[in-house]
């Protein structure tokens, strides 16, 4: 079976559900337009926590795109981490970057949400359509849609305060933007 | 891993500025102290009396300003054995670059093996010393993690030579038996995936023998490779204890000496409960391409072997199919890539659909540490120009049957003495040879399946990798009927057809153009089969970077011949040479007597066919019985 474009995890599918909501009135007439930009890699995205950056090209011009998601108070956080820490001792052989899917049940039995709904972003773009989502961060979201269903751990990271985002550094290389030039030879 | 390496512009080492001094730096992959820093190289290694080593080129990071930057750097490399006791006598004063005097440090404190005092060193030492690239070129090995592998290094050298291996490792295979003894001395799995010619099966080897543990290690191959397992080890590793698994009345003994070595094959590994039973230390799954497929019987009783670890060996690039990948992983590191359906998510939709970056680059990252393939490129400098090598196929139940009546019916019927004498020895060594290709060139059948005859499913899984791996192979036979079998069944096997046949029954213009297709046309099989006699000489085919001689003439000259079709003076490429004996057989016998050079003098002189007519009855029934006992 292949998995769906967007949401193959429910993690992804979080996310997918902000912006293809249920509740909407008839179909959003941007959403088959914001899908193709995700589809065709017209969107460069940066995240954060907390936020999220993207440079969308569409009809020949490049729209900058900043999304702001407000972080978990510390309560939520901390009642998160302890969810995380029991669902991932009941999943052994979790690869890295992964989230069990029994962790995404737990927190919505617990009330927390990892998605945002649009009406609780606050999102800019420099585009001038007025109308707001406008395609560019539908298309930014469908992207984040990508990246979390690659990686669900990621869809946690994003509303986690910055300590917690330490990501495990890999000890055993050094990137050469971290090398001193000037000690490079040590005398 | 062509779909997740980037292309990269190596700045030439003069965009960059050469310290102008000597530097030394560890690069685990040559096994070897890099000497750099300097344009007049050699001078400056020799004026500290430090070994000159071989010449070579590293990928290293070098300052360049103020910031950092990829360069290619002219190096001198230096195998360990000689240059830690030069680095060790350098005089104190000498002027050289502190990576230099880091690594004199390294080596002072082998003896010690005192963890503290290499942290310590690892803490200090210039970026100069470890500026060893990653493959993407986006970062330096850290200073710990090189003296890491520099001290794993050294002690799996000192293992290799405390045991009795008998053979001369080449630096590449050092390292790659460090990895393997690393990995399984912290219980991690791994895969070994060296390009099909450059020893997979002796690192293997290696791995074994340095580790007498109580608990012992399993072999599983494909029943055409028992024999050839068997055979080397015996050959590398004399005093490694072997136990054949395999064949109807197989049996594992209560108690294992220390080290024992048990092989088998994956079609016992299915249905044995006794090899499921026993608690392994290292596993080795060689042709692991036998369990890419995650649904076969052979890949879930692999994962559910209970061992320390689990080596998976395969000469195919396995990075770009990723529903194999997962499948080998989930046996040597299981949990490494998550379960089947969230990895399908995660990285074969994204990578394969959407051709995902951030997928690729995050499933590279994961693999990374626990993948080794080296090309025959990357380690071009340290092979010979041609490379022999022989492999020891194994006789189906078929084969031994059939084996066995031929020699019983000849000696039977008597082989009579004079003219008519030669006669019939020759035709009883014919359908011995025949039976050993397979059992329907003996019986004059169309259609050769596979599953008969051991030596000719080693043929085609060999012939599978190398067509894989995009290099091109000429197949000597000296049987018409044969070459024809070969050429029908490769064609269905590795789904290229034609597979064409030069023969001498082919009017010459069809033989130029065999040999234009084969040395131009990038578009033409790369397979070429060859009889042995049409093909002798005049025949120009060096794009071939394989040989394979599937029958043997007995005449290592007209051999050799033939084998330098491919072969030119000067060459650059290393061709290797498989050649291909069925173990137990006449083919085995004859090989070996022209190894060691005893037995019938005659045999090596020249026609051994001849030879053989002259034995008597006695000698004769000695050099032609089935001798599977040698194997067992």
């Amino acid at each position: 079976m292949i998995p769906p474009e967007f949401g193959c995890t429910p993690w992804g599918r979080a996310w997918v559900r902000t912006v293809e909501s249920t509740t909407a009135v008839g179909p959003n007439p941007m959403l088959p337009k914001a899908r193709s930009l995700a589809r065709n890699h017209a969107v460069t995205l940066s995240t954060g926590t907390g936020r999220l950056y993207a440079d969308v090209s569409a009809s020949d011009a490049v729209q900058r795109v900043r999304i702001d998601l407000p972080r978990w108070p510390a309560r939520t956080q901390a009642e998160t981490e302890r969810l995380i820490a029991k669902a991932t001792a009941d999943a052994p052989g979790l690869a890295v970057g992964d989230l069990p899917d029994t962790l995404e049940a737990d927190l919505a039995r617990h009330n927390i949400s990892f998605a945002v709904g649009l009406d609780e972003q606050v999102a800019a773009c420099d585009c001038r359509t007025r109308r707001r989502p406008c395609v560019h961060i539908l298309a930014t979201i469908y992207t984040l849609v990508q990246l979390i269903d690659e990686r669900p751990a990621l869809a946690i990271e994003l509303r986690s305060s910055d300590t917690k985002l330490a990501s495990l550094a890999d000890l055993d290389w050094v990137e050469l933007t971290e090398i001193d030039a000037a000690s490079f030879y040590g005398d | 891993m062509s779909f997740l390496s980037k292309e990269l512009v190596l700045p030439g080492a003069s965009a960059t500025e050469l310290p102008g001094r000597l530097q030394a730096t560890f690069v685990p992959a040559d096994d070897a102290i890099a000497w750099w820093g300097l344009p007049e190289l050699e001078e400056a290694v020799r004026e500290h009396a430090l070994p000159e080593g071989r010449p070579g080129t590293c990928r290293f990071a070098l300052p360049q300003q103020d910031r950092v930057v990829l360069a290619s750097v002219a190096v001198r490399l230096a195998d360990l054995d000689a240059a830690l006791p030069a680095l060790l006598a350098l005089d104190r004063r000498a002027d050289v670059g502190a990576s230099v005097r880091a690594w004199r440090d390294a080596a002072a404190l082998l003896d010690g093996d005192d963890d503290e005092a290499f942290e310590e060193l690892g803490a200090r030492m210039p970026a100069a010393a470890h500026a060893v690239l990653n493959n993407e070129g986006t970062a330096i090995t850290a200073a710990p993690a090189l003296l890491t592998q520099f001290r794993q290094g050294m002690s799996t050298r000192a293992a290799i030579s405390s045991t009795t291996i008998k053979a001369e490792l080449r630096p590449y295979q050092v390292h790659g038996v460090a990895w393997l003894s690393a990995r399984a001395g912290r219980g991690y799995g791994g895969v070994l995936a060296d390009e099909m010619g450059l020893g997979k099966t002796l690192q293997a080897i290696c791995l074994l023998a340095t580790r007498r543990s109580a608990v012992p290690h399993l072999v599983v191959c494909p029943t055409s490779l028992i024999g050839n397992w068997q055979r080397e080890l015996a050959r590398f590793s004399p005093t490694t204890p072997v136990i054949k698994h395999h064949g109807a009345g197989r049996e594992l003994p209560e108690s294992f000496a220390p080290g024992t070595v048990v092989v088998t094959s994956y079609s016992v590994l299915r249905k044995d409960e006794p090899l499921v039973g026993t608690g392994w230390d290292v596993v080795v799954f060689d042709e692991a391409q036998q369990i890419k497929n995650p649904e076969a019987q052979a890949s879930r009783a692999a994962a559910t072997l209970s061992a320390t670890v689990r080596i998976a060996m395969t000469g195919t690039p396995v990075e770009n199919r990723l529903e194999e990948l997962w499948s080998l992983f989930n046996v040597t590191n299981p949990g490494l890539l998550g379960n089947r359906a969230r990895f399908r998510q995660r990285f074969v939709a994204p990578i394969e659909q959407r051709r995902s970056a951030t997928a690729a680059a995050a499933l590279n990252s994961m693999v990374k540490p626990h993948l080794l393939r080296r090309t025959k490129a990357e380690v071009a400098a340290e092979l010979p120009p041609k490379q022999y090598s022989t492999i020891i196929c194994t006789l189906t139940d078929e084969q031994v049957r059939l084996y066995r009546e031929a020699v019983d019916r000849a000696f039977s019927e008597g082989l009579g003495g004079g003219i008519g004498r030669s006669g019939r020895v020759l035709a009883l060594l014919t359908s011995l040879k025949q039976i050993c290709n397979h059992p329907a060139q003996f019986l004059g059948s169309d259609l050769a399946e596979t599953g008969r005859s051991g030596k000719f499913d080693r043929a085609t899984e060999m012939l599978a990798e190398i067509v894989d791996e995009n290099d091109r192979a000429l197949v000597f036979t000296q049987y018409r009927a044969m070459g024809e079998l070969l050429s029908s069944h490769l064609a269905d096997a590795l789904g290229i057809r034609p597979i064409p046949f030069l023969h001498g029954g082919l009017s010459s213009e069809r033989r130029d153009q065999l040999v234009h297709a084969f040395q131009e046309d990038d578009e033409a099989p790369p397979i070429l089969l060859l009889s042995l006699r049409a093909a002798g000489f005049g025949l120009n085919l060096t794009r071939a970077t394989h040989v394979m001689h599937y029958d043997r003439w007995w005449n290592p000259a007209v051999e050799e011949q033939a084998t330098d079709r491919a072969h030119r003076i000067g060459q650059q490429r290393t061709l290797n040479v498989h050649t291909l004996v069925t173990g137990g057989t006449v083919e085995d016998r004859i090989a070996q007597m022209h190894d060691t050079k005893r037995g019938f003098a005659d045999i090596f002189s020249g026609d051994t066919e001849a030879a053989l007519a002259k034995l008597s009855d006695e000698d004769l029934h000695a050099v032609l019985d089935l001798d599977l006992d040698t194997l067992a």
